[in-house]
């Protein structure tokens, strides 16, 4: 693809704290690269406002291989940006033209409150891990690889809904902001095998319990979570969920 | 867990709100075969008749009683679902994304349930109130008095405001049942690679647009009569 440059007009999204109105703030970036990553763009903006002696626009990321779950951003009404399948680190400035206006706000979700400008407080997604997203196993040495044979199919169907990263594009997609697809893969991965058969019942009930608990919205399958998520997680794992809590309730005490 | 707790929860509530859809939705199919009784060239002899019959028969009065309360529990259930879900994100984003991460209809569920509501409050008030309470010209089959219902709807159906409320409530109907049909199967679980494609069928063709197109075409016709 060749390369260009451009000059983009960035509507961002301040917020000094959790307690602060927040509102946006319009920046002017001249000569981005089309081969810079998103947030490469906003590393030349941040060096520039902290030349200038301005605060820098907070952002989270970590790995910048789109693999860990860190940045955010809802970019022009999308999470991650307009690109299917990607983690705002891995969208690249040829998704953008020369004089484009790029809106980006941080997620929009009561349970993820905004900690400063675009970086939320995600916490809420560990603790409904901490209520039911394990396993138990036995300590000492490593069992073999292959000591309990699982089916392929069923293997892969985990393997799927263990990519998710936890990022938060589900709950920011959903105009419900609801966490269902975040929770069904967790509770898939881990329901889909064996090793997770002696909590499946308590899992489902426990994690469900959590979400509810920590405000997130109910799903109304709009399949928004799934267009957006950036490891494309299948709906297919929420109807899993939904079958997953209707057993555990039907025989829970 | 409770069954108290367990219908507590969101997924418990949204099953009771997928549960009577799915009741209301083979309502539906029951009524729609009922009505198309009103388009018989007999002076509304069959209709009548059926109109008695469900007016009288016990368990059928049994059914329509609980059907009022069905209606009223999915739409209360479906309403605090839809307060709660709005709840959810107390600062809106400024941008939205549209159409392009999910269907229009899926997102207007709440809007188009609730005229629908508004409709169906409008089409007891019609004809059944008044046939059960109200004041009912009769006609006489074999020696025998009925109501004459068939007739209210033909006066009623000549009133264009009338015809076009019923058109609306039953375009309502399909957006609402175009989504709402599958939703209620990926809710109890229901998605399979097998049988997705005959549940989409189902919703989309057969309740979001067949039934409501059944419904809709027997006030028009009545009113081009």
């Amino acid at each position: 693809m060749e390369h260009y440059n451009m000059n983009l007009n960035l509507k961002v999204w301040r917020q000094k704290n959790k307690n602060d109105k927040g509102g946006f703030e319009n920046y002017q970036v001249p000569g981005i690269s089309s081969e810079m990553s998103f947030l490469e763009m906003f590393d030349v903006l941040n060096e520039r406002l902290i030349n200038e002696g301005k605060e820098p626009i907070a952002f989270d990321h970590d790995c910048r291989e789109g693999i860990c779950g860190s940045c955010s951003m809802h970019i022009n009404g999308r999470a991650h940006g307009p690109w299917a399948g990607t983690t705002t680190c891995q969208l690249h400035m040829r998704a953008f033209k020369d004089g484009d206006t790029i809106t980006v706000e941080p997620w929009r979700a009561g349970s993820f409150p905004v900690i400063k400008d675009l970086t939320v407080d995600r916490s809420a997604f560990d603790r409904i891990i901490e209520a039911g997203g394990f396993i138990s196993v036995n300590t000492g040495n490593a069992v073999d690889a292959n000591a309990i044979p699982i089916d392929k199919d069923k293997a892969d169907a985990a393997f799927a809904a263990a990519a998710c990263i936890g990022c938060g594009a589900c709950v920011a997609a959903c105009k419900n902001a609801s966490a269902m697809l975040f929770v069904s893969a967790k509770v898939s991965q881990l329901a889909l095998l064996p090793q997770g058969h002696p909590e499946k019942e308590s899992r489902a009930l426990n994690m469900v319990a959590q979400m509810d608990k920590e405000g997130f919205g109910s799903c109304t399958n709009t399949g928004a979570c799934e267009a957006e998520c950036p490891k494309q997680i299948s709906l297919t794992n929420i109807a899993r969920l939904n079958r997953e809590f209707i057993a555990a309730g039907a025989v829970s005490k | 867990m409770k069954w108290s707790q367990f219908f507590g929860t969101s997924i418990g509530k949204k099953l009771l709100v997928g549960a009577t859809g799915f009741f209301l939705c083979s309502f539906v199919l029951v009524h729609l075969a009922g009505n198309f009784q009103l388009l018989y060239n007999d002076n509304g002899e069959a209709f009548n008749a059926y109109a008695a019959f469900m007016g009288h028969n016990h368990l059928i009065q049994f059914i329509a009683w609980g059907l009022k309360l069905v209606i009223l529990l999915h739409a209360g259930i479906a309403l605090q679902l839809t307060f709660r879900n709005r709840a959810a994100r107390p600062v809106r984003y400024a941008v939205n994304p549209g159409n392009q991460t999910s269907s229009w209809f899926s997102r207007q569920m709440a809007i188009m349930g609730s005229i629908l509501l508004i409709f169906i409050i409008i089409h007891l008030k019609d004809f059944w109130y008044l046939f059960h309470y109200g004041e009912v010209p009769t006609v006489t089959y074999k020696g025998e008095e009925y109501k004459d219902l068939y007739q209210v709807v033909q006066v009623a159906f000549k009133e264009l405001w009338i015809v076009i409320i019923y058109v609306i409530g039953m375009i309502a109907l399909s957006f609402h049942l175009v989504h709402g049909f599958k939703s209620a199967c990926q809710t109890f679980g229901l998605n399979h690679v097998k049988y997705n494609g005959l549940l989409n069928f189902i919703g989309v063709w057969i309740f979001g647009i067949a039934v409501p197109v059944g419904f809709a075409i027997i006030p028009l016709i009545i009113y081009f009569k």
